[in-house]
């Protein structure tokens, strides 16, 4: 499944960028991660719990940052987790551009190719891009929070 | 399967101190026509079933004012044959009768269903036209909650962990009213809808004017869906063609489905504006060909012209 994701951010477009690349500071902010610890310089490995219905998923899995060009205001990450209890796994890649608006404004777009694996997938399927949404939603309120603190 | 514990209880109360002590590590389970397959497929691994095979007094239908109230636990199979159904709400039992399999109907409870909240479920759509109410109760008492705002996501309902569906009420269609509840089905007879669509048009005392109408669609977004802009768009006008067109355009805006192979998401949105527009034909129809007293067999006995 791919879609994509606008959200603007009122802060100006390099203290945001700087944020965003701070992996384990973000990762905070997106609702249902558990645990986020470095690897390397590029990987990240944590724990994400999300609810679809009346299933929940653990999800358990690495993060690693293909792209970090700050000339071009672009990121992509790479992503690979699976269920505990191996009710599915998800894979996806996901691409973040920032966009000044202005000088205290900037336009985070958010591109994402999701795969879902397994039962969880054939379930999950139709909530995938609605689940994608809220959580985008939440994960903006919760860096305005961060990033007016 | 992993282990879980297994409760029988014998009464409503019993199984809402069950409830109580587990909260959201139980589950009810009564047909287990949806949760026994999640269990198998291991999305939901409950530590304690409360089975509600056992439970008395949530089986019957009744009339109540002018309508029916129906208990939980009756069963699918049971709505589409029972006599005062067919006799007081017969989309009521037409639309139970679509539902998958006779094997699923014959174990599958009205309750149970509701509660399940899978969108792509039949008697959703026909009980929002409707204006039906659920009613759940649990330890602390109970509540009375109108169908469409029951839904509240993907499988998600305003029910509390400690709640359970004891009954629904549907009530008395009034004068002038005509309802039906259409189901497309491109592939077999038991899947899932593409589109469903279900409606209730109640006309003025010329029978020339819609004085209310209510649209519900199954199958196209992640709870069914009333379609009050496309009810708006009828209430007042006059019965024509054009006034069911534009209503039939602005279900279109009230979907939101996804491509599967059912169909793609644009072919569907499309889908749900012919078929609103076939089910507000179909409930037309079944007020202009009723009498006002049908003389019971010659009436029904009248085979009813096709329109295409």
């Amino acid at each position: 499944v791919k879609f994509s994701q606008t959200a603007v951010i009122p802060a100006a477009r390099e203290p945001l960028w700087n944020f965003l690349m701070d992996v384990p500071k973000v990762a905070k902010s997106l609702p249902g991660v558990e645990t986020v610890e470095q690897l390397d310089d590029t990987t990240y490995q944590g724990t994400l719990k999300v609810r679809v219905g009346p299933i929940s998923l653990t999800l358990q899995g690495k993060i690693i940052v293909e792209e970090r060009d700050q000339q071009s205001w672009r990121a992509t990450l790479r992503a690979e987790a699976a269920d505990k209890r191996a009710a599915g796994a998800v894979k996806g890649k996901t691409s973040m551009q920032l966009k000044e608006r202005s000088p205290k404004e900037t336009e985070l777009v958010v591109e994402t190719d999701v795969n879902i694996l397994g039962k969880i997938g054939e379930f999950g399927q139709p909530i995938i891009r609605k689940k994608a949404d809220q959580m985008l939603q939440e994960f903006v309120e919760n860096i305005k929070k961060q990033l007016a603190a | 399967m992993i282990p879980f514990e297994y409760r029988t209880p014998k009464s409503l109360k019993e199984v809402q101190a069950d409830l109580q002590q587990f909260g959201t590590d139980a589950k009810l389970v009564a047909g287990g026509t949806a949760l026994i397959i999640m269990m198998r497929q291991r999305l939901l691994r409950p530590s304690c079933l409360v089975s509600l095979r056992s439970v008395r007094g949530l089986n019957a239908i009744a009339p109540k004012d002018g309508g029916l109230k129906i208990g939980g636990l009756v069963t699918h199979r049971e709505v589409e044959t029972s006599s005062l159904v067919r006799r007081h709400v017969p989309l009521l039992a037409e639309t139970y009768r679509h539902v998958a399999t006779i094997r699923v109907r014959t174990m599958a409870t009205v309750g149970g269903g509701l509660a399940h909240a899978d969108p792509n479920q039949d008697p959703a759509p026909t009980l929002i036209a409707l204006g039906a109410t659920v009613k759940a109760s649990s330890a602390a008492g109970s509540r009375v909650i109108p169908i469409e705002e029951f839904f509240t996501d993907y499988y998600e309902t305003v029910l509390k962990p400690e709640e359970i569906v004891t009954e629904i009420y549907v009530p008395k269609l009034p004068a002038n009213s005509g309802a039906a509840f259409l189901k497309f089905l491109p592939r077999t007879a038991d899947d899932y809808a593409t589109v469903s669509a279900a409606a209730v048009v109640t006309l003025d005392r010329s029978k020339k004017t819609f004085a209310d109408v209510r649209l519900a669609l199954g199958s196209v977004g992640t709870t069914p869906i009333r379609a009050r802009e496309a009810e708006d768009a009828l209430r007042g006008q006059p019965v024509k063609p054009e006034a069911l067109r534009e209503a039939a355009e602005k279900a279109k805006s009230a979907v939101d489905p996804i491509s599967d192979f059912r169909g793609s998401a644009a072919y569907k949105k499309e889908m749900a504006g012919v078929f609103v527009r076939r089910a507000l034909e179909k409930a037309l129809e079944g007020i202009t060909a009723r009498k006002p007293k049908p003389k019971a067999k010659s009436s029904r006995a009248a085979p009813k012209r096709r329109k295409r």
